[in-house]
């Protein structure tokens, strides 16, 4: 306990300096409008504006602070255009947009956004609370794990992601090992061979991690933009005088507190963020609290779930990326490149190594939820105000952000090209139902996991059973047999009924 | 058929990606059990094996765009590379206002608001990105004038 109570308060001297004070409001600003952006949503707008705030110079813990307020600032503004347009900004929001837009239909818009920016708020908070306590914990135990637990531990966060992610099993564990694949090219660093690099020097020190977030989730965000391009006009509904009442929050507080629950643990599964967290709570609340058949219709508590859930989410994804390195959703994979961009390797050491960053981010994270819910409040308006941004200026506008992120940190017109490639791959797989995260997950992944199988074959001096011999590993390699056996449990019971 | 089609593209990679890894890849002494070889081993013939299932049991027949999206998004990618090409050349001011005003007329603006735009995408970037926040970004053609 003693630890905590001090890593806040380093953590907030670190996030109340002026300077990081205003990166919080500026990042949770610029999610919120990035969120609120149709079509848009957090893992875009952070793999958009990496590069930008890397290219600044900052000091790591207020890079990583501005990068994070974009992300839960964008879960936070995606509701947005859902309620609004009835466009989900990622797969995050779609269910927000179920209750959520028939209740402005309804003339209530003022009551369902001020709604949901509580919910968002109260499953915000409650998962950095949750962050506070466990992650500490889950790192101090994380430091005792050997190299071959951390192969257990990856085998299982593939599990996962196969299991959890996508339509197909087999089509997302083929994106994870395209990322794996993209990150084995590149000088071997354990033995100085070149794999893959067919000769040519500018691959040698492997592909740049902006280069690859640029290309699949913001070149390919393009092409897919151009290609939905409606003509006409979007029209948002406006927003009224209707505002939430203490009724109201009585009336969805059951709601809020179960799929904060939810949203924080389906989040803290690696690979599972926002998209799965609000569709389970979605689910459950409506499983429980729909007698009368209201959802759907605009239900408040339809609307609250989900939003509670995805902002828990990302929160709980935070967790395992932070105390053990393993991202629990494709943006925090993003949020990982961020970090080894500034030579910080998250993981249980982090804590005790850089303590300023991981808290300062912690502490962080519970300022930017009160300024979101301040500024989400009274100034709604502007950022509704976004959703009337036509796509013909806006398309434009992402390309040129891809190119000055890519070029003022890497500076190399030939990347420019090679995002343009990416873009056209991250295009066709989604247009395939490949899911877009695993991939980011295994490049990002990769060199961790052939780091540690090599390393805990080097102790063992090549014998494979190694892999098996702690209960720590044991465990792992349970849960995940567990995890990838769910969906088909599921699959037979519901064949049945 | 079009998954079969992408399946049987990634399986020739994939192919190639372990064919390498068995015959090129290999360090001149074992420094560890394992090697730089292995690795790229055991993902390629994962990727392998997820290609063959992907080939027998193929998910989406066909592939839902028309031939003049198609088109469309043809333009849009020899926009960008063209873009990319200029990029340093020209520099960033000229190269952007040439590149928003194609695209935001392709995309349907009307000629006046389009080349207002471009024209701040151009210069206002450039005024932010480099001069404010200290971003690297070429001068290109400009320079004596910047």
């Amino acid at each position: 306990m003693d630890t905590i109570i001090n890593g806040l308060g380093a953590g907030f001297a670190v996030a109340f300096d002026p300077f990081n004070l205003m990166l919080v409001l500026v990042g949770c600003f610029a999610g919120t409008l990035i969120g609120a952006l149709p079509g848009l949503g957090p893992i875009n707008g952070v793999a958009i504006l990496l590069p930008i705030a890397y290219g600044l110079g900052l000091p790591a813990e207020s890079a990583i602070i501005l990068l994070a307020g974009i992300y839960y600032g964008a879960e936070y503004g995606g509701r947005i255009s859902s309620i609004l347009l009835n466009v989900p900004g990622d797969a995050g929001a779609v269910f927000t947009t179920l209750d959520g837009n028939p209740m402005a239909k309804k003339g209530e818009a003022g009551r369902a956004l001020s709604l949901s920016a509580l919910a968002s708020f109260f499953g915000g908070t409650f998962a950095v609370i949750l962050m506070s306590l466990f992650g500490p914990l889950l790192a101090s135990y994380a430091v005792t794990f050997s190299p071959s637990d951390y192969v257990a531990l990856m085998v299982f966060a593939f599990a996962s992601l196969a299991s959890l992610v996508g339509s197909n099993a087999v089509k997302t564990l083929l994106a994870a090992l395209l990322g794996l694949m993209l990150a084995s090219i590149g000088i071997d660093a354990n033995t100085g061979v070149a794999r893959y690099t067919f000769g040519i020097p500018d691959i040698l020190a492997g592909i740049d991690f902006l280069v690859v977030v640029i290309g699949l989730f913001g070149m390919a965000e393009l092409i897919h933009l151009v290609e939905q391009q409606v003509s006409g006009k979007m029209k948002a509904l406006k927003i009224d005088k209707s505002f939430v009442s203490w009724a109201d929050m009585v009336n969805v507080k059951w709601a809020i507190v179960r799929s904060s629950f939810i949203g924080f643990f389906i989040g803290i599964l690696p690979g599972t963020g926002a998209s799965v967290a609000s569709a389970v709570a979605y689910g459950t609340e409506k499983r429980i609290s729909d007698n009368n058949g209201t959802f759907g219709k605009g239900d408040p508590r339809g609307l609250a779930a989900p939003e509670a859930a995805n902002n828990a989410a990302a929160g709980g994804a935070m967790v395992p990326m932070l105390t053990l390195g393993i991202p629990g959703s494709g943006t925090t994979a993003i949020l990982l490149g961020a970090f080894l961009l500034f030579n910080i390797t998250p993981g249980p050491a982090m804590f005790t190594q850089h303590p300023e960053v991981a808290w300062g981010l912690i502490a962080s994270m519970y300022i930017g939820n009160v300024a979101l819910l301040i500024i989400n409040l009274p100034l709604v308006g502007i950022f509704a105000r976004m959703l009337t941004i036509p796509q013909k200026y806006l398309t434009p506008l992402i390309a040129v952000l891809a190119f000055i992120g890519v070029y003022s940190v890497v500076s190399n017109p030939h990347d420019l090209y090679m995002i343009i490639g990416l873009g056209v791959m991250g295009w066709l797989l989604r247009k395939l139902d490949f899911p877009l995260a695993p991939v980011i997950l295994g490049f990002v992944l990769g060199g961790l996991f052939e780091d540690n199988l090599r390393r805990a074959l080097s102790i063992s001096a090549g014998d494979w059973s190694i892999l098996v011999n702690s209960p720590d590993s044991i465990v792992l390699y349970g849960l995940a047999i567990i995890v990838a056996l769910v969906p088909v449990f599921l699959r037979k019971k519901r064949a049945k009924v | 058929m079009i998954d079969r089609i992408f399946a049987g593209a990634v399986l020739l990679v994939a192919l190639a990606y372990v064919v390498l890894a068995f015959t090129v890849i290999g360090a001149p002494f074992q420094y560890d059990p394992l090697g730089p070889e292995s690795w790229p081993r055991i993902i390629g013939s994962l990727a392998v094996l997820c290609c063959a299932a992907l080939i027998i049991r193929p998910e989406i027949e066909d592939f839902s765009a028309s031939k003049q999206t198609l088109l469309r998004l043809a333009i849009l990618v020899g926009m960008l590379c063209a873009y990319a090409f200029l990029f340093k050349p020209l520099g960033f001011i000229i190269s952007t206002t040439m590149f928003s005003f194609a695209l935001s007329k392709f995309l349907g603006a009307r000629v006046k608001p389009a080349g207002l735009f471009a024209v701040s995408a151009g210069v206002g970037g450039y005024v932010l990105c480099k001069m404010i926040l200290d971003l690297n970004l070429p001068s290109g053609i400009l320079k004596q004038f910047l």
